[in-house]
């Protein structure tokens, strides 16, 4: 055992693990106390195997009389297989990113003799750092033969990679020798999610996210919370209920578990708060959205966090003058004017003096006229602009043709497909 | 370490750095990951895979069953294949960003309207690079201060990679609440430490150099991580690279199916195949000695037709040479020793009256039987071993309602052809192919041997061993008696065997499989009674290979219309419903649960037409025989536990999927069949949403618990109320709450096994071994009958690990406790000797 440690310890400082090496290897005389490590990840429900038969058959009530006496099944439906009965974890298990680690840390006395001032400490090392996860730093002063110290550590994970807990004992012999030794628990934390965000942009300012989460995990996951946190630019919606009279219910259906390797995806729709809206040339460039906050449990409750890193999106390109409808009618009649409002905003860092021009397609018309000056339109001001226009085609038609020339610069602006309008017959939809 | 660090080293790190920085990147470029890496960037991988660990990267999955020179490339390949999870780690996320910057330089030249700001931005992005790439020149192996650089690259990398793409999947990168940004990239700084302070540029040959010392070393004694690390390490460390040591029982509906994960459960763990041992056919054919068993049967079952096609029925006799009746003599003397030595009367004894009852029989054609070598015993001792015998005429006479209410059943309709034609010719022979004809046979006839005496043996000796005393085939009565017996002592073991030897008789035997033989409703019940404990056992290959021949159990020769001549006016099923429950559910331990789920589904079926038949007034096959209103009370409740049972079978099989929202609704819908078990039922539906994690729905369920166990009106808080409430808790993890209601439950129930059990348990987590242990100890001294059990033992066990250097005869004392009460079938697994 003790030869095997100053291996150990020899051995990790070659790795360069950042652990200096010990100052005294433990001597090979007893007693010692000795580190017994147990992680404590939740219990489980013991499962039975129902295995029944009919009065009548061979075995008679054998078979149900054993499973009565069985303790582990429910009394009164013994064909019910999960049971009641905890076991504890059997092994090690994987561990994941967000989730905490805890343990039992026993350290016994297995000599016929005492010792003293014993002082245990568990630190855990990971990549970057190492924490001190022990309750207390006190040293006990003495350990009797058979007893222990018993301490439960625990700890939220928060990197990914190799993790060493590193248990070390420094005591006090009878003799009066003083002595020290560590044992190395290593273990590997991985990922246990899966994120992928999408952005979307709507005609207006608002911007719509969908994250597809997977668990990547080998169990299946209860979501408990995935939330959006909008930075301070944004007010967000979830989308992922849909309202009936009094309570939402989610999207997924029932059972908001996630299945090994499955994936789900959430839709957020963020809406820029009034205050920035107001000031459209603002939002351009990379924005932070927010982030998301992912909370899930698994078995009989233990709990996992993550957070992602903030989102950035991209808000689109708009040039220098960007064109937005403010007002538009979804079905209008054909062969009648009707009205829309744009606005028109300087996104640019110069000041503009804006020309209007209209050119028919072969659906829309516009009416007025064409080669309008707009004036003067200072950067980030934006000015709304009532138009009139008729289709003379029905069915779903685009509204096209719009062109901005700004006389400083000679630049033309062209706008198509700027909003689509459902165009039909009156005398048709009357009888209808 | 990095105290050792020389001056200058320094550059060549910042070049290693570099590189590495834009490796990852390689790979992870979004167009092909290509595999063929610039070699300098391999030889990074190599020697960050030294730095993070070596052996680390073997997961606990892997196994160290390869050669050392093989597993030095396997393990740098899964090392890549690490490195590259670990650049998905919020560590590296610079590295991501840094190679969109490529593409964006050309994307923006490519356009038009772009202004010049956009490169201004780069070319920032790009000179805090460089300035990074100083800090670490400077900072080099300085832990605290290479966070800041990280933090620095993530605030800045953003800005180059999202312009790009921005409708674009972005793969985000997951760090933990409190924590945006952490972590040295390891990976960028250790390959200073293993380059030779020689400060060579090309640190390659180095690398190499130290990754094979690096792997030499690792096949020495290894470190660190052994939970309950055990004296001998270096044993430990050949079964289990990581320590983290995958071990028994783990409840099914967790492990199933978790493809790489460490669970294994029992079953899987358990030798699934019996091992080696005597034959039992050796039981039957080396003796010498004419079968004991087999003239258990009485065999007017093979009628005329049969017994054509069926020559093979009585060939254990027909089989063996004739002088074996001379030569009998010692050998019988041996078998029949052994027996009377338990005071068992001889199996010979049996004979005589088997014979006698053979003697009416239509039209025997079967091999002339030797005759017995003993004197046949009085025929009303084996009147009494056939409690339900089938007696022809008796049972046409006696030819009651139960009967046809128990074995009614749905045939096919192909079935069904048959079956009417051989009512109608009933004189005649109608030919039947054999392949729609059962024929099992046992597929294996060694011995199942005793776990316990095995493991006692190979730990404490022979001597230890020999007080070890347990029932086997050869000490019980050959008979429905002896079989009873054996099971009721939890003898399993040799529970099975006796069946093997009671179907040899009836022709059954090892290697009969495939040939014609006849069926009768005892030989189905031993089948069943066999197939069941071999379920029992987890022997589950063994038994879905023995229940192979009987196919769907829908051949026409298990019904009992195909024997008119035996079972004249008997209809029904011959298969025993039961033996339908345990054939549907058998598919899903071996890993086949849609099977399963087939199989249930039509057994539904026909439960649910059958009393459809009933409550329109006609028998339970759907024919105009009246039935008396008692009758019909007591069908209808039969085939709606038999439904109920069905059910259970279903949502036990989708909760082992993990269906859980089907498995739900299924248990859900029990209740309408047993409301008396809606208590049991809600409160396990809660369970199930407890092992999901969705508290909140359990709790809810257990709420409706509390209304349901109102309404009966037990007056005083039900048990089964507080012990939810403590799991509850226990999710919550207030582990004190828990334990005081599992101590609740305890007063009103002070013998409650479970809430002992988990009361202990709960003790534990709140770092109270000691008292656990000693909780535990005491219940199982006390009343052995009850906490003998598998769950509380390994339980125990697992704490003994924790507690001591001396767990081993800690579990060998337990070992004896078990080996004084408990039969062959006890699952020495929990005890965690091996």
């Amino acid at each position: 055992m003790e030869v095997n440690q100053a291996k150990q310890e020899h051995l990790l400082a070659l790795k360069g693990l950042h652990m200096e090496i010990s100052g005294k290897f433990p001597t090979f005389c007893n007693p010692k106390p000795n580190v017994y490590l147990m992680r404590l990840t939740k219990p489980t429900l013991f499962t039975n195997m129902p295995v029944t038969c009919e009065d009548r058959d061979l075995p008679g009530d054998l078979f149900g009389r054993l499973m009565k006496e069985d303790p582990s099944t429910i009394k009164g439906s013994e064909a019910l297989m999960l049971g009641e009965m905890l076991t504890l974890p059997q092994n090690f298990g994987n561990i994941f990113l967000g989730e905490t680690f805890s343990s039992y840390i026993s350290v016994n006395n297995d000599s016929s003799q005492l010792v003293k001032d014993i002082l245990v400490k568990a630190d855990l090392q990971t990549s970057s750092q190492r924490l001190n996860l022990s309750a207390s730093n006190n040293a006990v002063t003495e350990l009797k033969p058979e007893s222990c110290i018993d301490d439960v550590i625990h700890h939220e994970v928060k990197e990914i990679g190799t993790h060493i807990l590193v248990c070390a004992v420094s005591y006090t012999t009878q003799a009066g020798e003083k002595l020290y030794f560590r044992k190395f628990f290593k273990f590997q934390v991985l990922k246990p999610l899966d994120v992928k965000t999408k952005f979307y942009n709507a005609e207006t300012d608002e911007v719509f996210l969908e994250a597809q989460i997977q668990n990547i995990t080998t169990s299946s996951m209860f979501m408990e919370k995935v939330s959006l946190e909008p930075s301070m630019m944004y007010n967000v919606a979830e989308l992922n209920t849909v309202e009936t009279e009094d309570e939402g219910t989610s999207t997924f259906g029932k059972m908001s578990y996630l299945q090994p390797m499955d994936t789900r995806q959430y839709l957020y729709c963020l809406k820029p708060k009034p205050e920035f809206a107001e000031k459209a040339g603002v939002i351009k460039g990379v924005t932070v959205i927010g982030k998301l906050d992912i909370v899930w449990k698994t078995n009989l409750g233990e709990r996992g966090r993550l957070q992602t890193s903030q989102l950035q999106r991209m808000a689109p390109g708009y040039g220098d003058v960007r064109l937005s409808l403010e007002m538009i009618p979804d079905t209008v009649n054909l062969e009648e004017p009707f009205d829309i409002t744009c606005k028109i905003t300087n996104c640019s860092e110069r000041t503009m003096d804006l020309v209007l021009e209209m050119c028919n397609t072969c659906s829309i018309h516009w009416c007025g006229v064409s080669g309008r000056q707009l004036g003067k339109v200072s950067p980030s001001a934006s000015l709304a602009l009532p138009l009139k226009l008729l289709s003379s085609v029905q069915g779903l038609q685009s509204i096209s043709g719009l062109r901005l020339t700004d006389t400083f610069l000679k630049r033309t602006y062209e706008y198509d497909d700027i909003a689509q309008v459902c165009v039909v017959c009156p005398y048709m939809s009357r009888e209808s | 370490m990095d105290n050792n660090e020389t001056p200058a080293q320094r550059p060549v790190t910042l070049d290693i750095t570099g590189t590495v920085e834009v490796k990852p990147s390689l790979s992870e470029a979004p167009i092909s990951p290509e595999p063929s890496l610039l070699p300098s960037s391999d030889v990074h991988f190599q020697e960050e895979s030294i730095d993070l660990g070596g052996e680390s990267f073997i997961t606990p999955e892997e196994d160290s069953h390869s050669t050392p020179s093989e597993s030095l490339m396997d393990k740098l390949n899964d090392q890549m294949m690490e490195s590259v999870m670990i650049s998905d780690s919020p560590i590296n996320s610079e590295e991501d960003d840094v190679v969109p910057m490529d593409n964006l330089l050309e994307q923006f030249e490519e356009r038009e309207e772009e202004p010049a700001a956009a490169v201004v931005k780069e070319t920032l992005v790009e000179e805090e690079k460089e300035e990074v790439g100083e800090k670490v020149d400077d900072l080099i192996g300085q832990d605290t201060t290479e966070i800041k650089i990280e933090a620095a690259m993530m605030q800045t990398s953003p800005v180059a990679s999202s312009p790009e793409e921005p409708l674009e999947n972005v793969k985000q990168k997951l760090t933990t609440v409190d924590q945006d940004v952490i972590t040295v990239s390891v990976s960028a700084v250790t390959p200073e430490d293993s380059t030779p302070s020689s400060g060579s540029p090309k640190p390659e040959a180095a690398a190499l150099e130290a990754s094979s010392k690096e792997t030499t070393s690792k096949d020495e004694s290894i470190p660190v991580c052994t939970i309950f690390s055990q004296g001998s390490q270096p044993k430990a460390q050949a079964l289990v690279p990581d320590g983290f040591q995958p071990t028994l029982i783990k409840s099914p509906s967790f492990s199933s199916g978790t493809g790489g994960s460490t669970e294994i459960t029992p079953s899987q763990l358990a030798p699934l195949v019996c091992q080696p041992s005597p034959s039992l056919s050796k039981f039957f054919s080396d003796s010498g000695h004419v079968n004991p068993a087999t003239d258990f049967f009485d065999s007017f079952t093979t009628s005329s037709f049969i017994s054509i096609s069926n020559p093979n029925a009585e060939s254990p006799k027909s089989a063996a040479p004739p002088e074996r009746q001379l030569s009998a003599s010692s050998g019988s003397s041996l078998s029949t020793s052994g027996l009377t030595e338990s005071g068992i009367p001889t199996p010979s004894s049996f004979i005589g009256p088997t014979q006698t009852e053979a003697t009416p029989r239509p039209l025997q054609q079967a091999p002339v039987e030797p005759a017995p070598a003993t004197a046949p015993q009085p025929f009303t001792q084996l009147q009494a071993v056939f409690s339900g015998g089938d007696d022809p005429f008796a049972t046409a006479l006696n030819m009651s309602e139960a009967d046809k209410r128990y074995d009614a059943w749905l045939p096919s309709e192909e079935t069904r052809k048959v079956l009417i034609s051989m009512a109608t010719q009933q004189y005649s022979q109608v030919f039947v192919e054999r392949e729609r004809l059962a024929m099992p046979g046992l597929k294996f006839d060694n011995l199942q041997g005793d776990a316990v005496k095995d493991l006692m043996v190979r730990l404490m000796g022979e001597q230890a061993a020999m007080k070890r005393q347990v029932l086997t085939a050869n000490s019980v009565e050959q008979s429905f008696l002896g079989l009873k017996q054996l099971i009721s002592t939890k003898n399993w073991r040799a529970a099975v065997d006796l069946t093997g030897r009671l179907l040899t008789a009836h022709g059954q035997g090892y290697g009969k499989a495939g040939q014609p033989s006849s069926h009768n409703t005892d030989s189905l019940q031993l089948w069943f009674v066999r197939l069941a404990l071999l379920t029992k056992l987890s022997l589950f290959q063994n038994a879905e290979m023995e229940l192979e021949p009987f196919g769907n159990l829908d051949q026409p020769d298990l019904y009992y219309e195909y024997y008119p001549t035996v079972y004249p006016g008997r209809r029904g099923s011959m298969v025993p419903f039961s033996m339908r429950v345990l054939h549907a559910e058998l598919p899903q331990y071996l890993g086949k649960p849609q099977e399963s789920l087939d199989r249930l589904h039509s057994m539904r079926t026909v439960c649910q037409t059958i009393l459809d038949n009933l409550e329109q007034g006609l028998a339970e096959d759907g024919s105009m025989i009246n039935l008396t209103q008692e009758n019909r009370q007591a069908s209808l409740q039969l085939w709606k536990s038999r439904l109920s049972r069905v059910m259970y079978a279903m949502a036990n099989c989708l909760l082992m999927m993990k269906d859980y929202v089907l498995a739900v609704e299924t248990y859900h819908s029990i209740i309408q069949y047993e409301p008396q078990q809606k208590v049991q039922l809600l409160s396990g539906i809660g369970r199930i949403f407890l092992q999901i994690g969705d508290i909140k729905t359990a709790e809810k369920y257990f709420l409706d618990v509390e209304k349901a166990s109102l309404e009966k009106g037990s007056g005083t808080t039900d048990t089964c109320v507080l012990m939810n409430r403590a799991f509850i808790y226990l999710s919550q993890n207030n582990y004190s709450e828990a334990h005081s209601s599992f101590a609740e439950v305890l007063k009103i129930d002070p013998k409650n096994p479970v809430a002992n059990n988990n009361a202990a348990v709960c003790l534990l987590y709140l770092g109270r071994l000691k008292e656990s242990l000693r909780q535990l100890e005491g219940l199982v001294q006390q009343d052995p009958a009850l906490y003998l059990h598998e769950s509380v033992l390994f339980n125990l066990t697992t704490m003994y690990e924790l507690e001591s250097s001396r767990s081993t005869q800690k579990k060998q004392a337990l070992l004896e406790s078990v080996a004084c009460r408990e039969g062959d079938s006890f699952n020495t697994q929990c005890l965690k000797l091996v």
